[in-house]
């Protein structure tokens, strides 16, 4: 299980989260809901100790992951694709898969499996990840983290900007990690995509975390959706 | 001698200047390409390389070639290491600032050089070369029985300064190699694209850091003991290499090897070359000029990629 209890973070001398805290157990997606510029980003930064907490803890599995040093939080099962896919432009297909492939130190029969999710990929091996198309590149940012045959998997809005039967594939691998046991923390606005996959939504409001509740809790109580998003 | 016999040894100098000053400014171009970070010093790991080679041919004894060896693998390996050790203790805790690197590595640039006057004295330290045959080279003349060749007074090289070209080749040829094929040029062009995702993904980039900022000074310790039996070591040796492969980078295009190679042999063979004809002056002045140029018309540097 992951659990990050109140942390406090911020780039340099700016505060963004004020003590915010969660929990996701294997099997479980767990949502995270917010208007733009609530700190959802952020979050998960920090999970990946890519930003120093000022206090809190987070854990994995009962071992502490915030004392760790920022490198070694993929290899203990991890996985991050971020906002924006950050793929590593210059290098191709292949090479950013390996570089996922090598956290773990996995080989050939990982990246089968990973391609037999995302066969488009096997065709463009060869191709420089910058020249992909929008929705090849997010493939590649899921395939290249599925590539550490990770415990926990950190998504941030992994269907921004991408044509439905795009997100339908997308969504479709989620769902296929959540039922391998996989724990999934995602960032998602599409509210009926919540809806779907979720289990749970955590709300993150101005950096903090007023409510957490369940995804049939919410189906029944739509005016929470209008007071943290400011929609119906 | 005429024109022509006098313009191939003008060539030839100004080849073993591009050799050498190709590995120093590839040393500076990985460290600019993956760090982001300017190192002012790079010219005084160049001195180190060459004071150590004397330093060590000289504890050597036996035959110069012997100790010739010995300061290849080793002047390089110590220059590294000090090199990793500087990132470690100076870079890393200024979290690669760029411009707090520019002024720690001009304060390292005055320790070392420093220290070299120091501990080995303001002497110029010749160092013999492991071989050094001359050869002389033909010219051909126009006769009225057409072509005959001769043998200009004068026009000739060593096998020294041949060697000295081909060994550059062959390092550059085996870096491009080591960055393009092996897993830790991977894991060194992903840390330059993106340090936070490369760290995401288990990519120790402290550890890269150092590892990159030590091979950059081993490539410039390594032209350096390369040039000693040529050209003497001295505590002050490092300042002309040091602007050459500042311009050899900027016309290349920082951070693109291939660029920076083919901007060292155009600036290494036009250096050399002017020099014999004019003067060093004139070739340093008309060098500046083309920095101004490329700068002015394109910015990113020959074969650099424009930012957005
Ligand atoms: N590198 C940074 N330096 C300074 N402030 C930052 C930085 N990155 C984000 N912030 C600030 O932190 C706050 C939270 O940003 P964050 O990216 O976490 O939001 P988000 O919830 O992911 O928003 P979105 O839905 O738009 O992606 C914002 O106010 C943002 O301006
Ligand atoms: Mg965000």
């Amino acid at each position: 299980m992951l659990e990050v209890s109140n942390i406090e973070t911020g780039y340099g001398d700016v505060q963004v989260l004020y003590g915010v805290s969660l929990s996701v157990k294997p099997g479980e997606v767990l949502c995270l809901l917010g208007r733009n510029g609530a700190g959802k980003t952020t979050l998960l930064k920090s999970i990946m100790g890519l930003l120093p907490l000022k206090s809190g803890s987070i854990s994995f599995n009962g071992k502490a992951l915030h004392t760790e040093p920022a490198h070694l939080i993929a290899k203990h099962g991890i996985a991050y694709v971020p906002q924006g896919r950050r793929l590593f432009s210059e290098l191709t297909v292949a090479q950013n898969i390996e570089i996922g492939l090598m956290v773990q130190g996995r080989g050939h029969q990982t990246r089968e499996r990973v391609l037999e999710l995302f066969p488009r990929l096997r065709e463009r091996m060869k191709q420089r990840a910058e020249t992909l198309s929008g929705g090849e590149q997010q493939m590649l940012a899921m395939a290249r983290a599925l590539s550490t045959e990770p415990r926990v998997l950190l998504l941030d809005e992994p269907t921004e900007g991408l044509q439905p039967s795009m997100v339908a594939l997308i969504d479709e691998v989620t769902l296929k990690m959540k039922n391998e046991g996989v724990a999934i923390v995602l960032v998602e606005h599409q509210l009926d995509t919540v809806l779907t996959i979720a289990d749970r939504v955590a709300f993150i409001e101005n950096g903090r975390n007023p409510e957490t509740v369940t995804t049939s809790d919410l189906a029944l109580t739509p005016n929470k959706v209008m007071q943290y998003l400011g929609v119906s | 001698m005429e024109f022509g016999p006098h313009f191939l040894l003008a060539s030839l100098e100004g080849a073993v200047n591009a050799a050498v000053l190709a590995l120093m400014a590839v040393g500076l171009s990985i460290v600019f390409g993956i760090m982001r970070v300017v190192n002012v010093a790079h010219g005084e790991f160049f001195m180190l390389g060459a004071v150590l080679a004397w330093w060590i041919s000289s504890l050597v004894g036996a035959h110069p070639a012997y100790g010739f060896v010995v300061a290849l693998i080793a002047a390089p390996l110590i220059v590294g290491a000090i090199a990793a050790l500087a990132d470690h203790f100076v870079l890393r805790r200024i979290n690669y600032d760029p411009e707090r690197t520019i002024v720690a590595t001009i304060g390292l640039l005055y320790v070392l050089q420093q220290t070299t006057l120091m501990t080995f004295g303001p002497e110029a330290r010749p160092v013999e070369a492991p071989f050094n045959k001359r050869i002389a080279l033909p010219w051909f003349e126009k006769t009225a029985e057409g072509f005959s060749m001769y043998w200009p007074w004068g026009l000739g090289t060593t096998t020294y300064k041949l060697a000295v070209i081909a060994a550059a080749a062959v390092i550059l040829i085996g870096l491009w190699i080591f960055m393009t094929r092996s897993r830790i040029g991977l894991i060194m062009r992903a840390t330059q694209l993106d340090s936070e995702m490369a760290l995401a993904y288990g990519i120790p980039v402290d550890r890269v850091y150092a590892l990159v900022f030590g091979m950059g000074a081993a490539i410039a310790a390594l032209a350096a003991v390369l040039v000693v039996p040529i050209q003497q070591a001295h505590y002050l040796m490092g300042h002309d290499p040091l602007l050459l492969s500042f311009i050899v980078v900027i016309i290349g295009g920082l951070g693109s090897i291939p660029g920076t190679i083919v901007a060292a042999i155009l600036i290494g063979m036009s250096d050399g070359i002017i020099s014999v004809f004019f003067s060093p002056t004139v070739a340093k002045i008309l060098a500046t000029l083309l920095v101004a140029f490329v700068l002015i018309f394109r910015p990113q540097g020959l074969f650099g990629k424009r930012v957005a």
